[in-house]
């Protein structure tokens, strides 16, 4: 009973983190059709953000809240300058978005000097029920990855912002038309992504070593979980971020770990062959 | 899509201008070099400088033990010049980044010893950056290597020297202490590459003989940030003693969720044998309380001539940031390797290749981080004190020390 509870509470601790990581990827991906390959260094940025506020002696849960407003900052300006010129090559857009990844990410490994540092959870300790005991701040990250996407469902879905960001995706000449501004529509979609990745980074870089390479490791596995979701809806990306984090920290318990981490990729990619367009997918292709 | 910028954008595409611009800045940059410094001669002598290659990462995810690696070379190669030089000849220091990328490594090495025709390179940290370029030096380049880090061993190449430890030091003393001090049944969890592979082997066979046994011996991908089954399977398996090689960025989830999971609480009892000061930053210090650590160095050993060397790194670079000189990082076989090579040229009286490796062959030092040494003749590796410290509460204490422990290689 012990037993399998951690088990459920590992699995699902780590299927947040994904959850997380994978949402500002797939909001990018499905509203604007750009592959960002700098939303690791998004996330990176965001952990950046606790760090700082982490060595200034602030309160770690100011950084937790400032973490994605910053990187929408640093979102909404890179797409303003760079970005929007790459709209009409996708090829070169994730180039380009690699190319500002690369930039970010040495900038900080240059402010870190190149160390792995730990950043303390805003919320230590465990909670202890009888036999079985739980880190406070992975119970947080859960209970905050079921907000964040609770509230972005919502902002997509139920409100007039998620309305004309639809619109612009599904017909910008249409959205234009009628009075929509798509371009400073794209730019808060960017925005928003980016806030995303902000706060998974700030979110997850207390359970992690906080280090340049950071945000790396997660984005091909979060392309994988953007493509078995399915580009075009928001739920998309969650579902395969869902599914992709539950095998890769589920399989282990079955299977040699080397062999877990190849599973995965080849379950995905099984899973992508048979539905080419995604699990959720409403992409107009 | 925004149609004004498809437009421009299109325009831009076939602009041979900026073709022309852009291959023109590229050519720039790849003629001056972008990662390639020279500390030049302080004097002249009518034979010319002594020239001393060091390429390491300066830049990219190792840079942590690149960048005091050329630090430390630095500060030995200052200190000889001071001292008067060898042989009343000048060193000149060419220092190459080689971007934690072999591919990368293997330019600029070919760089330091075709163009610039150093007379020795050290340098490399990790076994694939070593294995890249060796050959690049000691084969078609016909130069001495030495390489300065703590490694699995197995390297016996002529004309290469290794100054760092080996797993016969790492772990002769250190395992009959973990079985005394921690029990008999271990698990090795590991990253899966070549260094936790062999360096585990060794440990293996150690705690067999000294009465303990393997209980778990498991490989990790290199990234892999869950540890959830591997923790289970340790409390489970009701392991005493956890021989880690796991590296960065697994390393910290994997310490925290073991403790998460009330492994030391329970009286388990961590090691990890890469484990220097740049390692407390790692995890919060009871996450790590009692972890055991055996190295060539620490910082607070008892030995004046590695404090003064401390001070002085410290005087030089402490104000402006956080990288540490520590034994893990290989600084102290980069200090080591300068002057073991010093007294090699100063015995064989020349430069030439040939000459100074016979001489470095049973090359001593007095004095260096963590006392002195000597290469043991015909092993092409270091005989040196080792330390094994445990981590309290942030900080380590030195529990133990060997004197000159032989390195068991190469015959």
């Amino acid at each position: 009973m012990e037993g399998a509870f951690q088990i459920i509470f590992n699995v699902l601790c780590y299927t947040s983190i994904m959850i997380l990581v994978v949402l500002g990827l797939g909001v990018i991906a499905s509203m604007m059709g750009i592959f960002n390959f700098a939303h690791g260094e998004f996330i990176l940025l965001g952990g950046y953000t606790l760090y700082l506020f982490h060595i200034w002696g602030l309160p770690l849960w100011f950084g937790i809240v400032a973490a994605p407003f910053v990187v929408a900052i640093v979102g909404v300006v890179l797409e303003r300058t760079i970005i929007r010129r790459f709209y009409a090559a996708p090829i070169v857009a994730m180039l380009g978005t690699y190319a500002i990844g690369v930039i970010i990410r040495e900038t900080v490994r240059g402010l870190i000097d190149g160390l792995y540092l730990r950043v303390p959870e805003p919320l230590v300790g465990m909670f202890v029920v009888g036999d079985i005991s739980v880190s406070k701040w992975r119970v947080a990250a859960i209970l905050m990855t079921i907000l964040v996407v609770t509230i972005s469902y919502l902002l997509l879905n139920r409100t007039s912002f998620g309305l004309r960001v639809r619109a612009s995706l599904e017909n910008p000449e249409l959205a234009r038309a009628s009075g929509i501004s798509t371009s400073r529509i794209y730019a808060a979609t960017f925005g928003f992504g980016a806030a995303l990745a902000g706060l998974a980074g700030a979110i997850i870089t207390p359970l992690m070593m906080f280090n340049a390479d950071m945000g790396l490791r997660f984005v091909i596995q979060g392309f994988l979980a953007v493509m078995l979701g399915g580009i075009g809806t928001f739920e998309g990306s969650a579902v395969g971020g869902a599914l992709i984090g539950a095998m890769a920290s589920g399989l282990p318990y079955m299977v040699n770990p080397i062999l877990a981490d190849v599973l995965v990729f080849v379950v995905a990619i099984v899973l992508v062959k048979l539905k080419p367009s995604g699990l959720l997918s409403k992409w107009r292709a | 899509m925004n149609d004004h910028t498809k437009y421009s954008l299109t325009d831009k595409q076939f602009s041979r201008r900026i073709l022309l611009q852009n291959a023109m800045w590229m050519s720039g940059a790849i003629a001056t070099g972008i990662g390639s410094w020279v500390f030049p001669a302080k004097w002249s002598h009518a034979a010319g400088p002594i020239k001393v290659g060091i390429a390491t990462d300066l830049t990219g995810p190792i840079s942590f033990g690149g960048i005091p690696c050329s630090r430390v070379a630095k500060l030995a190669i200052d200190q000889i010049n001071a001292d008067g030089g060898i042989l009343g000849r000048p060193l000149e220091m060419y220092l190459e980044d080689t971007a934690s990328n072999e591919q990368i490594a293997v330019g600029v090495v070919r760089k330091l010893v075709q163009r610039n025709r150093v007379d020795v390179v050290l340098g490399g940290i990790t076994s694939s950056m070593r294995n890249a370029i060796k050959d690049v030096i000691v084969g078609r380049g016909r130069t001495l290597y030495i390489y300065p880090q703590l490694y699995e061993g197995r390297e016996c190449t002529p004309n290469l020297f290794c100054t760092g430890p080996t797993p016969a030091q790492q772990c002769d003393d250190l395992i009959p202490w973990l079985i005394a001090n921690g029990g008999k049944r271990f698990a090795l969890p590991s990253a899966n590459y070549v260094w936790p592979h062999v360096l585990n082997e060794y440990a293996r066979k150690s705690i067999e003989d000294n009465g303990g046994e393997v209980v778990l011996e498991e490989y990790y991908p290199l990234d892999q940030v869950e540890y959830g089954a591997t923790v289970k399977r340790i409390m489970d398996e009701k392991i005493d003693v956890v021989f880690n090689t796991v590296i960065p960025p697994g390393l910290g989830p994997f310490i925290k969720q073991l403790y998460e999971a009330g492994f030391l609480k329970r009286g388990g009892r961590l090691s990890c044998v890469y484990y220097d000061e740049n390692a407390l930053n790692f995890n919060a210090a009871e996450e790590m309380e009692g972890l055991a650590s055996c190295l060539d160095y620490f910082q607070n050993i008892d030995d004046p001539f590695s404090a003064k060397l401390q001070a002085a790194y410290q005087k030089i670079h402490a104000h402006k940031d956080k990288v540490l000189f520590t034994a893990g990082s290989g600084s102290t076989g980069m200090y080591r390797g300068v002057k073991l090579w010093e007294a090699a040229v100063k015995e064989a009286g020349a430069v030439d290749r040939d000459s100074v490796a016979a001489a470095l062959d049973h090359a001593k030092i007095a004095n260096g981080p963590g006392g002195p040494s000597n290469i043991v003749p015909g092993t092409y590796h270091c005989q040196m004190n080792m330390y094994i410290a445990v981590a309290k509460a942030g900080k380590y204490e030195i529990i133990d020390k060997a004197d000159q422990v032989h390195p068991k290689e190469c015959g």
